[in-house]
């Protein structure tokens, strides 16, 4: 079943009222095609800037799209009224980067957590002890942390509150942005095993960001692989990592440092870093496509047309490699 | 001969209660023209044994041991001869570059700066060479960005710059302590090949730190693992990836994701805080091997072969299956 789609999503923010010259155009998103099954999960990758959180954010209906619709289960989230809205905010929740901004320090770990409850009318008062210490039993927490405050606990167990408090209204997706990125690797592990149980006991679907991509391929079904605020190419996760067909994302895999244990060989010499420059500014998008100036592989069209997302291969590429410029 | 000889190093934090040891008993040596990688979780004391090691502890700290370099003890050396040897012998290079360049000065001059303080150029020349650092840091249009200021410039270009700057007195000793933390893996990937090419060229040596031990795998020639303060393994780097020795760097080895369908095995437990260290040894209570002689006393640096070590007792039944 699908349970997000989103269409042509346009998100630009406009700067620069100067004296002189028109305005300048920042395209954060610029037209973002997919959909969301239920019980997977889709990840979103790319370098910092391609506007991935901001995509996260236009889902939620946090921020305003410029253009394009969200859909949740059919329902234009946009146009929702109150008590339909209300319902898709328990339906849809985040946890972010960082769990101690994410926090109120001020607040226990049974507000916290019951919190969601109480605004959305979930279970009895008298019964919420129990239930939050159900959840946290969930996140791998006893229920002797209810009393605790943030700043008793680690950046792990944090982020286990942040996502205990996401699960106690029984959401159907999880929107996670960078859930482990200012976590350390041993902390990160458990985390990941934590999202993966979540996710077969549950059936929670999940929009899952994230700059790792070993941890992306270990985690998701589908990946959306975005560049300057679009999608480049949209695959099953083993295909991808198996072949990327992109130019950007073959430089995206080949930038990522390999780790194997057991049967590692020495890198001989130099290993020359395959990605070419930095992504230009989202105010100034490259015409042609987005990816030509850094493309190692350009080749006529690509300067002047604009490459579509399009099927190949049971993918979806938008790179003239894969589809004739017609 | 090895270029930094790093032999029993403690660094102690004065607080308002007890003093804090944030390293401990550390023994390193960097050969000339390596790249040794030292990694282990945050808080283990990566970076301020790296500040050790340039002269730059907060003065909160001290440290005491030995610090060999080119067979001058850091440590004793006055703080005139080591303010000469910073940035000229050695320099160092951060996560954060904004934080170590001045917002107000053009890049140009900053570099120049370096240039006629170390080596008695004229600014003139100085300024001149600073467009061939940027141009050997492979800055595209040096000549323009010379007269730009750091705000101008991306994560990547201003990490550029600061490489220039590291290496503009041709010193034999660079610490890089996470220097591609904060940037995009593509921008990752031209930094370490960046480094690696001045490192082959000049004959640095270098202290490359990182909590990843991907850039490890790829680039160091040999590794130091640290926890809590301590080194606990020490390898040529295919032996750590190919036989690592200590339950510790199996625990963060386990907790990197290899694929599809592999079993994730996270160490358990929280990285601890130096404050509420285990008796024995001080990986005892999140360790799968440990038996009660763990807890008794600290273990020392066992020879599992020529060149690797590992600080624990039980390292000969220690292996990784995958
Ligand atoms: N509120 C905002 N106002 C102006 N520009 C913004 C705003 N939020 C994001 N941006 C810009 O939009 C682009 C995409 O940002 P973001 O979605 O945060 O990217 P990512 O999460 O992929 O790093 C960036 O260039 C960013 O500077
Ligand atoms: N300015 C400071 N004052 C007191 N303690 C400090 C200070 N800086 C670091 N420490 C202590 O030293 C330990 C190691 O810190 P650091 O070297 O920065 O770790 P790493 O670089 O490995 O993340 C910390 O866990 C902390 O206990
Ligand atoms: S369309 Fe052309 S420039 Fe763009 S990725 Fe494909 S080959 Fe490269
Ligand atoms: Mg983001
Ligand atoms: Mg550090």
């Amino acid at each position: 079943m699908e349970l997000l789609r989103v269409e042509a999503l346009k998100k630009y923010f406009f700067s620069g009222k100067g004296f002189s010259g028109p305005d300048k155009v920042l395209k954060a998103v610029d037209g973002v095609d997919f959909a969301l099954e239920k019980d997977s999960v889709l990840a979103l990758v790319g370098e910092s800037g391609c506007g991935k959180s901001t995509l996260a954010r236009l889902v939620l209906r946090l921020t305003t799209p410029t253009g394009g619709r969200v859909f949740f289960k059919g329902q234009d989230v946009f146009a929702m009224g109150r008590e339909e809205l209300k319902s898709f905010r328990k339906s849809a929740q985040i946890v972010f980067q960082d769990p101690f901004a994410s926090l109120n320090p001020r607040r226990t770990v049974y507000d916290t957590i019951s919190e969601p409850l109480i605004i959305h009318k979930i279970g009895k008062r008298q019964d919420h002890k129990d239930v939050v210490a159900e959840i946290l039993r969930t996140v791998g927490m006893g229920p002797e942390v209810m009393t605790r405050y943030p700043h008793e606990f680690s950046g792990g167990q944090r982020q286990r509150i942040c996502i205990a408090r996401a699960l106690a209204v029984s959401p159907e997706i999880i929107v996670a942005d960078e859930p482990l990125s200012a976590l350390d690797v041993s902390i990160q592990a458990q985390i990941i095993n934590l999202l993966m149980e979540l996710k077969k006991s549950t059936g929670i679907s999940f929009l899952f960001i994230s700059h790792d991509l070993r941890v992306v391929h270990y985690l998701s079904d589908m990946v959306g692989v975005m560049y300057l605020g679009r999608i480049v190419e949209h695959a099953k996760a083993d295909d991808l990592f198996a072949r990327p067909f992109h130019p950007y994302t073959e430089m995206l895999l080949a930038s990522a440092p390999k780790i194997s244990v057991g049967d590692m060989k020495k890198p001989e010499g130099i290993r020359v870093a395959s990605a070419g420059g930095e992504a230009p500014s989202p105010f100034n998008i490259p015409s042609g496509c987005p990816f030509h100036p850094r493309c190692p592989k350009r080749f006529g069209p690509c300067d002047r047309v604009v490459p579509k997302l399009r099927e190949s291969e049971g993918r979806l590429v938008s790179c003239h490699l894969w589809h004739n410029p017609e | 001969m090895s270029l930094l000889e790093v032999r029993g190093l403690d660094i102690t934090f004065r607080s308002d209660t007890l003093p804090v040891t944030a390293v401990s008993g550390l023994d390193l040596e960097i050969a000339e023209s390596e790249i040794f990688g030292l990694a282990g979780e945050s808080g283990c004391g990566k970076s301020i044994t790296a500040l050790s090691i340039m002269g730059l502890l907060p003065p909160n700290a001290s440290a005491s041991g030995s610090i060999l370099f080119k067979g001058m003890d850091l440590l004793t050396l006055d703080k005139e001869s080591k303010r000469r040897l910073r940035g000229k012998e050695m320099s160092m290079i951060f996560q954060e570059p904004m934080t170590s360049l001045n917002p107000v000065l053009t890049i140009g001059y900053q570099l120049a700066e370096v240039l006629f303080t170390h080596l008695d150029m004229s600014k003139r020349d100085a300024m001149d060479k600073a467009v061939e650092l940027l141009k050997a840091v492979r800055i595209p249009s040096p000549e323009i960005r010379v007269k730009e200021y750091p705000h101008q410039m991306s994560g990547g270009m201003r990490q550029r710059v600061m490489i220039a700057m590291a290496v503009a007195c041709g010193p034999s000793l660079l610490i890089a302590d996470e220097p591609t933390t904060a940037l995009d893996v593509t921008i990752q990937a031209q930094i370490l090949e960046l480094i690696e090419r001045l490192r082959e060229e000049r004959k640095m040596s270098i202290l490359f730190i990182t909590h990843d031990l991907g850039i490890i795998a790829e680039n160091a020639s040999r590794v130091g693992i640290m926890y809590a303060g301590r080194l606990v393994e020490l390898a040529d780097t295919a032996d750590i990836f190919n036989d690592p020795r200590h339950p510790y760097t199996i625990g963060l080895l386990g907790s990197i994701p290899k694929g599809k369908g592999t079993q994730l095995r996270p160490i358990p437990g929280n990285v601890p805080r130096m404050q509420d260290l285990p008796e024995g040894c001080k990986y005892e209570n999140r360790c799968s091997y440990a038996i009660s002689a763990c807890r008794t006393a600290e273990p020392f640096m066992y020879k599992v072969s020529e060149g690797h070590f590992a600080r624990c007792i039980r390292t000969d039944e220690v292996r990784w299956n995958s």
